[in-house]
């Protein structure tokens, strides 16, 4: 019985002396991720135990080699027992569920590990989640090293996982790859953030496990398993913004049905409500956000089989600026030359055209069957995706939106995870399935198409002494049938497309305090309809733009490496990757204008090349007063490069500098873990950019403060203040297409306040 | 008992997937199309009336557009109107008439190039008093040749607040063309 609750996460180090192995890890709340403090840790069949300190953490050093079972036990927790073989040293983070009277049995759980070890990984949870909830999916992520914000306005934000994003970077939400209309720069993710509980990063490319446009990176939002317990849970969070004057309400309410033991249940749902944003100097008109979202969850499981329904709706309606609609080319440099909009607003909630509505269904079955160690997963999802988009146009317009995008996308997974094999390979075989299709009705843009996709993949992992090694590959087919119209008569095409993808990988556990990881990992990503078929102006980039039926694959080659260095007070991790890829699709500036009823706009055709994007991200962290004062710093620095071309590329993220300064309390008064926080971010201008390839040089370089104050009360309820740009500086985003029309967003102060009952 | 629920679950979740069922694919429409913009011109004390066409049936980009040369005379006082349509849907959409019906929000403007190649007032009026540019009226003085860019602004209300003030500022362009224009004895 190997279900979710607890980490196993093996480290192997130090050379092989028969009595100097070690057994550390953290102890923790499964529910709420706070540290348990004084869990007493017990080796079975030793004398040696250790109990847990001030922040969960424990170290039993000096045992022997040999097979273990470590117990972890505290009144009001259910006990825990872990096994472990011991070959050097190891790491257990032990997650412990609240005791319930009536359940007898002592379950040990693993945490499949779902992303590639040798990758580097990064994955925002607990408190660091809740400090940034209530804002979008991309606002939440920002604040992880490597990962920037592709911007329209102050409401759509798109996630850049080291300089790539849309198609480029794969969103898994709750195990489903996130089908949207994600070729689109406007177009968001579709997700609540509230339904998860843990949002990680897999960096460079993921496409052996994940499969096609895993070329960036992964983003995996996940939310908690479901209860094991009956007794019914839950937790409300309020977030208050000063700026756009938003509110966030979201709750959860979960349990067990006593009867029916094994059963347990979920619900979840978000309002927000957010009104027209403010920059410094002015308001944005026509900016609010309005969004409802409920989520449902059943499942059963026992030690042999599980079953599990999700099903989740997310609605949004949200405001495009209307000083950002332009007619013309010259609309757009009229409003360049005057360096903020014509017309400027008062507050309003009111959403108006030019606007956004955007429902995105979701429903889950995952179901697992273990036979002896082995286990086969079969996970099933069904989206359905509607983007409707009104533009401020009239006079015709009347309720018809403008454009309308309907995706239908069926998704269908089936892994079987064989039983370690000499007790050191371990692995997984998959067959995953796709079939999507998609209607646009409106403004000729992407024709309708229907696309089916099958990969096949194996990962195996080797894990040996301070060693694991780990190698996959994959391969991919896909067929896309595209249902082109020229006039009124059906043209059809059809395009397939195939691809290998391959990773391979190894860790090295060097001591206990330093480690190493390297990966070499291949990913794919066909053509998408609008780099195929587009013919159009895009308004809002006055642009024209033109696809290319011919276009091949992306294929993406990524090396990346980390070095992390983890001292008792300080802490370095360096992470290094050169991504390369073959056939990279960019809009390419042509020679002459194209001449529309609306005057002249530059032509942009859809061409490829061969691109590199070198970086290294740093992360820093300096206890300066233990437990007290520490010192966070994060790098990024990023470099893009056309091979071919001999040039920089567009529209890539700026290297940034951020310092945090934050101290602890363990007590104030009836507070607890109080803690203050300063920030400060550096973001450099973009000088690596083509010549004549913008209307506008990038934005001048820009330093932001923020300041965060939080707590905790009662233990149940966590609250924080934060003041985002504190000092209400006016600065632009290269990344933000908005940049031409006005000044990123002023100060905005916000609460969140969060129950655990 | 626990392997019932397990199948239950299963066939209800493809009971939900086998009920969908799937349209075929259809034409994208344009409702917003603005392919010809018309001139039409008619000298003072006169019922003749010259026609010029700024037109691009196929819409942006492929064919390119075809833009007749607006030829006038010396000395002479016209009345100017202006049609906007869309020529690539039968019967033809004549969109002035929903210019027409959202005049607070619409206004015409037209430049000519050099400044002094021909004089412009406009001649109608929408609620607010703002002119709206569909009829105007040309005088013309001595030989010359030139452009004359015919804009529709597009101006609607901002927050519930009118922003038609009479001049070019608010708004975007629903069209931006430009004619040749000969002025000649």
């Amino acid at each position: 019985m190997w279900l979710g609750l607890f980490t196993v996460d093996v480290l192997f180090a130090q050379s092989p002396q028969a009595c100097d192995c070690l057994i550390k890890g953290t102890v923790k709340d499964r529910e709420t991720g706070q540290a348990i403090v004084g869990a007493i840790l017990i080796v079975e069949g030793t004398n040696r135990n250790a109990i847990t300190d001030t922040e969960g953490r424990y170290k039993i050093d000096k045992l022997c080699q040999g097979n273990y079972t470590i117990e972890c036990k505290i009144i009001g927790y259910k006990t825990v027992k872990a096994s472990v073989s011991l070959i050097h040293s190891a790491e257990e983070d032990i997650n412990l569920t609240e005791e319930e009277v009536h359940l007898q049995d002592v379950e040990i759980t693993a945490h499949r590990v779902q992303s590639s070890l040798s990758q580097k990984t990064i994955a925002l949870e607990g408190k660091a989640l809740e400090q940034n909830q209530g804002q979008t999916l991309g606002d939440a992520l920002k604040v992880l090293n490597g990962v920037t914000l592709l911007q329209t306005g102050a409401s759509i934000a798109k996630p850049v996982i080291h300089g790539l994003h849309s198609n480029r970077i794969l969103i898994m939400n709750n195990g489903i790859r996130q089908e949207g209309q994600q070729w689109g720069s406007e177009h968001a993710p579709e997700i609540d953030p509230f339904v998860a509980k843990r949002v990680t990063v897999v960096q460079g490319a993921s496409g052996v496990r994940y499969g096609s446009d895993a070329i960036g990176g992964v983003i995996l939002v996940d939310p908690d398993e479901l209860p094991k317990h009956s007794k019914i849970s839950g937790e409300a969070n309020i977030a208050a913004f000063s700026n756009g004057r938003m509110g966030v309400i979201s709750g959860t309410l979960q349990g067990g049905i006593s009867s029916w033991k094994g059963w347990a249940w979920r619900i979840q749902g978000t309002l927000k409500n957010g009104g027209n944003i403010r920059t410094p100097d002015y308001f944005l008109a026509n900016t609010g956000v309005k969004e409802h979202n409920f989520s449902l969850t059943t499942g059963y499981r026992n030690s042999k089989v599980g079953a599990e329904v999700f099903y989740s709706q997310f609605h949004t309606n949200i405001g495009i600026f209307s000083g950002s609609h332009i007619g013309s080319t010259s609309d757009l440099l009229n409003v360049i030359k005057n360096g903020e909009p014509f017309i400027k607003a008062a507050f309003e909630r009111e959403i108006e055209r030019p606007n956004q509505l955007i429902n995105h269904d979701l429903l889950k079955a995952k179901a697992f069957y273990n036979i002896g160690a082995n286990r086969l997963t079969w996970t099933f999802g069904r989206q359905f995706n509607r983007r409707a988009e009104y533009d401020l146009h009239g006079p015709q317009a009347a309720t018809k939106p403008a454009l309308l995008f309907r995706l239908t996308t069926y998704t269908s997974d089936l892994v079987f995870e064989h039983a370690p094999i000499k007790g050191a390979i371990n692995g997984q075989i998959g067959l995953s399935g796709l079939y999507q299709y998609n209607f646009t009705d409106g403004r000729p843009l992407i024709p309708d198409f229907d696309q089916a996709n099958i990969g096949l993949f194996v990962i195996e992992r080797w894990v040996r002494n301070q060693w694991e090694l780990e190698a996959g590959l994959r391969y991919d087919w896909r067929q896309l049938d595209i249902f082109k119209f020229v006039g009124s008569t059906l043209s059809p095409r059809q395009h397939q497309f195939s691809s290998w993808s391959g990773t391979l990988g190894s860790v090295w556990n060097a001591t206990e305090e330093l480690s190493m990881r390297v990966n070499v990992g291949s990913a794919w990503r066909p053509p998408s309809p609008n780099e195929l078929y587009s013919k159009g102006v895009h308004h809002g980039a006055a642009a024209y733009e033109e696809g290319n039926d011919q276009m091949q694959p992306e294929t993406a080659y990524n090396l990346i490496g980390s070095i992390d260095y983890n001292r008792k007070h300080w802490q370095v991790e360096v992470g290094i990757y050169h991504n390369l890829i073959q056939n990279y699709i960019y809009l390419k500036p042509q020679a002459e204008p194209i001449l529309t009823v609306r005057g002249a706009f530059p032509y942009f055709k859809y061409v490829q090349t061969n691109a590199s994007f070198t970086g290294v991200d740093v992360d820093t962290r300096w206890e300066i007063i233990p437990k007290k004062l520490t010192h966070t710093a994060k790098i990024s620095y990023l470099k893009a490069y056309d091979l071919q071309e001999k040039g920089y590329l567009v529209l890539i993220p700026a290297n940034r500098i951020e310092n945090t300064l934050k101290y602890n309390w363990a007590q104030v008064g009836k507070w607890e873990n109080f803690y203050l926080s300063l920030t400060h971010l550096w973001v450099a201008q973009q000088k690596r950019v083509p010549p004549n390839s913008d209307f506008v040089d990038p934005p001048a370089a820009y330093h932001l403060w923020s300041v965060l104050i939080g707590g905790d009360w009662n233990k149940s309820i966590g609250w924080s203040l934060t003041a985002q740009n504190i000092l209400d500086t006016a600065y632009r985003d290269y990344l933000n297409r908005f940049r031409y029309y006005s000044l990123e967003q002023g100060r905005n102060v916000s609460l969140r306040i969060k129950w655990n009952f | 008992m626990n392997r019932l629920h397990f199948s239950w679950a299963l066939v209800l979740t493809l009971a939900l997937v086998t009920s969908c069922k799937k349209e075929e694919p259809a034409p994208e429409d344009e409702n917003e199309l603005i392919t010809t913009v018309r001139l039409k011109f008619t000298e003072n004390g006169t019922t003749t009336t010259q026609t010029f066409d700024w037109k691009d049936l196929d819409g942006e980009g492929g064919n390119a557009p075809t833009i007749a040369s607006v030829g006038l005379k010396t000395n002479r006082t016209y009345k100017l109107e202006i049609e906007f349509l869309n020529e690539s849907v039968t019967p033809v959409d004549n969109i002035t008439e929903e210019i027409k019906e959202e005049a607070d929000e619409h206004l015409v403007v037209i430049t000519p190039q050099p400044a002094n190649l021909l004089t412009y007032t406009y001649d109608d009026k929408d609620s607010r008093n703002y002119p709206i540019g569909l009829t105007g009226k040309i005088v013309t003085t001595s030989a010359a040749t030139g452009t004359l860019q015919v804009q529709l602004r597009h101006q609607p209300p901002v927050g519930g607040v009118a922003v038609k003030n009479g001049t070019a500022t608010p708004g975007s362009d629903d069209a931006n063309v430009t004619f040749n224009v000969v002025v000649a004895p």
